[in-house]
């Protein structure tokens, strides 16, 4: 790490800049051991346990790459040149976008859960967006405790600015979905900032069930089920009037698929012709509001048996503005830009791959070249485009 | 354009309506607070009898939580699938392409010697102001 930092200093006057072509919106930095966590805490909880993600269901390799473990005995994820090696360097990531599993929404206790949030984002100041972070192609979420509103919005106003900290992030799992007034404060302190807010699945143990009848039997169940959740929080989202009353208020699906998008929306416009007395503040039909507001990761992308099939729902859900790139590094259920995907016409392939991200995320079309560049100049994206 | 005697204005009272039929169109005629509508009875996204429908206000909110009762009366809702047209234009209150055919009406004093083509069977008595439906 030194020799790299040195290293940089060096190359400090090189202009040579790369195209931005491919942003990974759903990578999960891990902390090295667990307790790592409490030298970022304050006491009183500082000398406590904390709470931690609870594995009910069981995925495949234990939920990582099996291959992602590095040979000092480090949990996947938990090493930055693994990291460069993997992602950075094997999937020619510009950018990363990390979201650390936090779970911090599975905590009772609304004050202790924003004390562990504040942790996690001073752990990731100092690692992952700090000495890790040479190259400056880490950006990260400001994890939060929706549970303590109050709280939260002190924590997004501490870390507002911070150049690696591009959104806000919370657990999929939730004592409300996230449309209703309670949360209403932290979207506003978000919009106010311009930082999106990133839902991701966190623990199957939480405030609300896995799914609306509970907890199904098999992991396979439970994964397959995400949607229904995610569902819930982008109806309420949308027929609460967060993004009329925000207007600059976005928000991102990480992880939760996207199939489903355009008939769910469907269905929605067609009930709220009958029903929009009920929500007049909505001045445009529900699904007006993705293509400003609401955007949607890949991962885990849908395979159908006839790959057409998928760029035919990518064109009912508008992927072309809605949908961003995400690997999921280091799960088990990775997506590689380069094999995960049908054949795509180039325009919607950077879009997916690169310019939606960019645009949410705010980056730049250029980037400096860095050291992991040399060692991976063969190693761009060439996700298979079509060739007609 | 032909004209059609609906009834008399003391059988189309405020706040009633009458479905009339012309040609084979049935045309739900409305008197509103002492003003006269007219729209086909034909709801435009699924045929549904839109005049027996609800006649109800206007929802309107500029602030998610709070809303302001508007337009009473003015909204014609479908019975089927509560559509809301705006009974002056017959627009849906929001943005579509569906629109319901309206209608003129007026009314006149006892315009009309005759009854050209008879909506209704019922006689009107030509000294009343009667309800006039331009089709």
């Amino acid at each position: 790490m030194r020799e790299r930092l040195i290293s940089r200093a060096n190359a400090g006057a090189d202009a040579l800049s790369k195209r931005v072509t491919l942003i990974d919106c759903d990578v999960h930095p891990y902390l090295r051991y667990a307790d790592e966590l409490r030298d970022y805490m304050r006491e009183p909880w500082r000398s406590r346990a904390i709470p931690s993600r609870r594995q009910i269901y069981l995925p495949p390799g234990d939920g990582r790459r099996l291959d992602a473990f590095p040979d000092d005995g480090a949990p996947a994820g938990a090493d930055p040149l693994m990291m460069e090696k993997q992602v950075l360097r094997g999937i020619g990531a510009d950018y990363l976008v990390l979201i650390p599993s936090s779970s911090v929404s599975i905590i009772p206790d609304p004050t202790f859960a924003a004390e562990v949030a504040r942790a996690w984002n001073d752990w990731q100041l100092d690692t992952w967006l700090g000495k890790y972070n040479w190259h400056g192609r880490y950006k990260s979420s400001i994890v939060i405790a929706p549970q303590h509103p109050e709280r939260a919005v002190e924590e997004i106003e501490r870390l507002a600015g911070h150049p690696h900290l591009v959104q806000v992030l919370v657990g999929s799992s939730a004592p409300a979905a996230y449309g209703k007034r309670q949360y209403h404060p932290i979207w506003e302190a978000a919009a106010r900032h311009s930082l999106p807010v990133a839902l991701h699945v966190e623990s199957p143990v939480g405030p609300s069930p896995p799914t609306p009848l509970g907890y199904p039997t098999y992991f396979l169940e439970f994964h397959t089920l995400y949607p229904a959740i995610y569902m819930t929080h982008l109806v309420s989202l949308i027929a609460e009037g967060v993004f009329e009353k925000y207007p600059a208020f976005k928000f991102v699906f990480v992880e939760g698929g996207s199939a489903w998008l355009a008939p769910i929306m469907w269905r929605m416009d067609k009930d709220w012709r009958g029903a929009r007395s009920e929500v007049p503040w909505l001045k445009r039909k529900p699904s007006d509001y993705l293509r400003d507001h609401i955007r949607f990761s890949t991962q885990p992308i849908e395979e159908p048996d006839n790959p057409r099939h998928l760029l035919q729902i990518f064109d009912m859900m508008d992927a072309e503005h809605v949908l961003m790139f995400a690997s999921d590094y280091p799960h088990w259920d990775f997506d590689d830009p380069q094999r995960a995907f049908p054949r795509m016409p180039a325009a919607l392939k950077r879009r997916i791959f690169c310019e939606n991200a960019r645009e949410l995320y705010n980056l730049p079309a250029t980037r400096p070249v860095d050291d992991l560049d040399s060692v991976a100049s063969s190693a761009q994206p060439t996700a298979p485009e079509a060739t007609d | 354009m032909a004209r059609y005697i609906v009834g008399s204005v003391s059988e189309l009272p405020p706040s009633s309506r009458r479905i009339v039929s012309v040609k084979g169109r049935e045309i739900g005629v409305f008197n509103v607070k002492g003003r006269y509508y007219a729209l086909r009875n034909l709801c435009p996204h699924q045929g549904a009898p839109l005049c027996r429908g609800e006649l109800t206000g206007l929802a309107w909110s500029d602030e998610p939580g709070e809303i302001e009762w508007t337009r009473a009366g003015e909204i014609l809702r479908c019975p089927w699938h509560g559509w809301e047209f705006d009974i002056r234009t017959g627009s849906t209150v929001f943005q579509s392409r569906a629109r319901v055919k309206t209608y003129d009406v007026h009314i006149e004093k006892a315009a009309l010697e005759r009854l050209i083509e008879g909506v209704e069977t019922y006689p009107v008595r030509v000294e009343d102001e009667v309800v006039i439906l331009e089709y």
